[in-house]
């Protein structure tokens, strides 16, 4: 709750003193730097990391997906813990049109094991309907034969593209 | 609070997203720092006159960002595509030359905003056209301590941190350029998330067009709806525009309507294109 009153604020001020700046230096700007300069984007994560839970391998290959509607865990594989799809809000004018892209696929380390798992954002495309979108991010975990246990972290890219 | 109650609160109700935002934001550790404004969203320079774009920390950490020079690509249904280095053609590599920017990484506290100058310097010689880079303001996450992390007694555990970030299009146009667009084939089209209004939107010349998209009923001054930020970039002469649709609006998009494309009111708002067409 801290984080999200804090987030509103911060672009409230933003916009007051960006508005405060513009006025006076109104007299050397032309009109098209003034009103460019009000149109603002906010990116911010909802809190919520993609997560797969606890997993305990099989004897065979097999997947574990994850996404905002849950979890589908694969044949041979036992899931345990709370899962969670990455959340993320955009703000900007409304009814702006922006492209939603992430990496296709990120590889997981531990040590010098590995894993891949393939990325999947909910929407390519987000209309900022009210001016405010979201979107949420899952994945398809490919888990191999005795994947040896572990630790396993990654980083993944995920861009806000505006026209 | 499942994620999918969740989806059904927002869709049923969005005066209570900021509720159930907060709520959710309790339950789940806050382990994400890199929130970010950027305005503006859009920067078209001409000439040598160079310009700022902000940046600002909205998260509740200090976080770094990194700002570099992306490429990207229009596909025929209007994404933006990723496009790497070995891949950049003539006119891509001459645009990333010529914009200079700074500072190129920069540590923010919280709500402390940063301007990033940009300028352009052309090359002589350089041929007319419009050239375009993509601002990439990305925050570089915190290296993770070791003792923080659980090692499971048996199976594994996984964690992935997006690394998360916005860019924005910096337009240099060269010479005297020109554009025209034109609207077609209007249609309704349903998939599992809804429906959507689309229609091809084609473009000549040699320069980008950019604007909103305004759909009139006959008799009706108010638009049934407005989609901004509609652009055609020059390396697609047409384009599928395909804007979803809440039910009450897809109702009135029936029969005969006005589609018209117009510039952004701080380019001077003007026409760019129109069509009537009849949707069934």
């Amino acid at each position: 709750m801290k984080k999200f009153t804090k987030a509103v604020l911060a672009s409230s001020v933003l916009v007051a003193s960006l508005m405060s700046a513009t006025a006076a230096r109104a007299d050397t700007a032309t009109a098209d730097a003034r009103a460019n300069i009000l149109q603002q984007v906010t990116v911010n994560s909802d809190g919520s990391a993609l997560d797969f839970g606890t997993i305990v391998t099989g004897a065979a290959a097999s997947t574990v997906s994850v996404s905002a509607g849950g979890r589908s865990c694969g044949a041979g594989l036992v899931c345990s813990g709370t899962t969670s799809a990455a959340g993320f809000d955009v703000t900007g004018t409304a009814g702006e049109t922006v492209s939603v892209a992430s990496d296709p696929t990120v590889t997981l380390t531990s040590g010098t094991n590995s894993m891949t798992a393939n990325i999947v954002a909910s929407a390519s495309t987000l209309t900022l309907t009210g001016g405010t979108g979201s979107f949420n991010v899952g994945g398809l975990l490919n888990v191999g034969a005795n994947q040896a246990d572990g630790a396993y972290e990654g980083s993944f890219n995920v861009t806000v593209n505006y026209n | 609070m499942t994620n999918q109650a969740f989806r059904a609160l927002k869709s049923c109700c969005i005066g209570l997203t900021g509720l159930a935002t907060a709520m959710m934001m309790t339950s789940a550790p806050a382990q994400a720092a890199g929130d970010l404004l950027v305005a503006p969203t859009r920067v078209v320079l001409d000439g040598d006159r160079g310009t700022e774009v902000i940046l600002n920390n909205i998260g509740s950490e200090t976080a770094t960002y990194r700002i570099s020079l992306e490429l990207r690509r229009m596909t025929p249904d209007g994404r933006l595509e990723e496009v790497s280095e070995d891949e950049a053609n003539a006119m891509e590599q001459a645009a990333k030359a010529m914009i200079r920017y700074a500072p190129r990484r920069v540590t923010l506290p919280p709500n402390q905003p940063q301007a990033i100058r940009l300028g352009v310097r052309a090359p002589e010689g350089l041929a007319d056209g419009e050239y375009r880079v993509h601002l990439l303001f990305r925050a570089i996450p915190e290296a993770r301590s070791v003792t923080d992390r659980e090692v499971p007694d048996g199976g594994f555990t996984i964690a992935l941190t997006p690394i998360y970030g916005v860019t924005i299009p910096v337009i240099v146009r060269y010479g005297n350029l020109q554009a025209t667009a034109a609207i077609a084939n209007g249609r309704m089209e349903k998939d599992a998330d809804g429906q959507s209004f689309a229609f091809d939107l084609s473009r000549s010349g040699d320069r980008s067009t950019y604007g909103e998209i305004r759909i009139t009923k006959p008799g009706v001054d108010e638009p049934v709806m407005i989609a901004r930020g509609i652009a055609v970039y020059p390396e697609v002469t047409k384009r599928t525009v395909s804007l979803p649709v809440s039910p009450d609006i897809a109702a009135q998009l029936n029969g005969p309507v006005t589609v018209a494309y117009y510039e952004a009111a701080n380019d001077g708002g003007a026409l760019i294109a129109k069509s009537d067409m009849v949707i069934r």
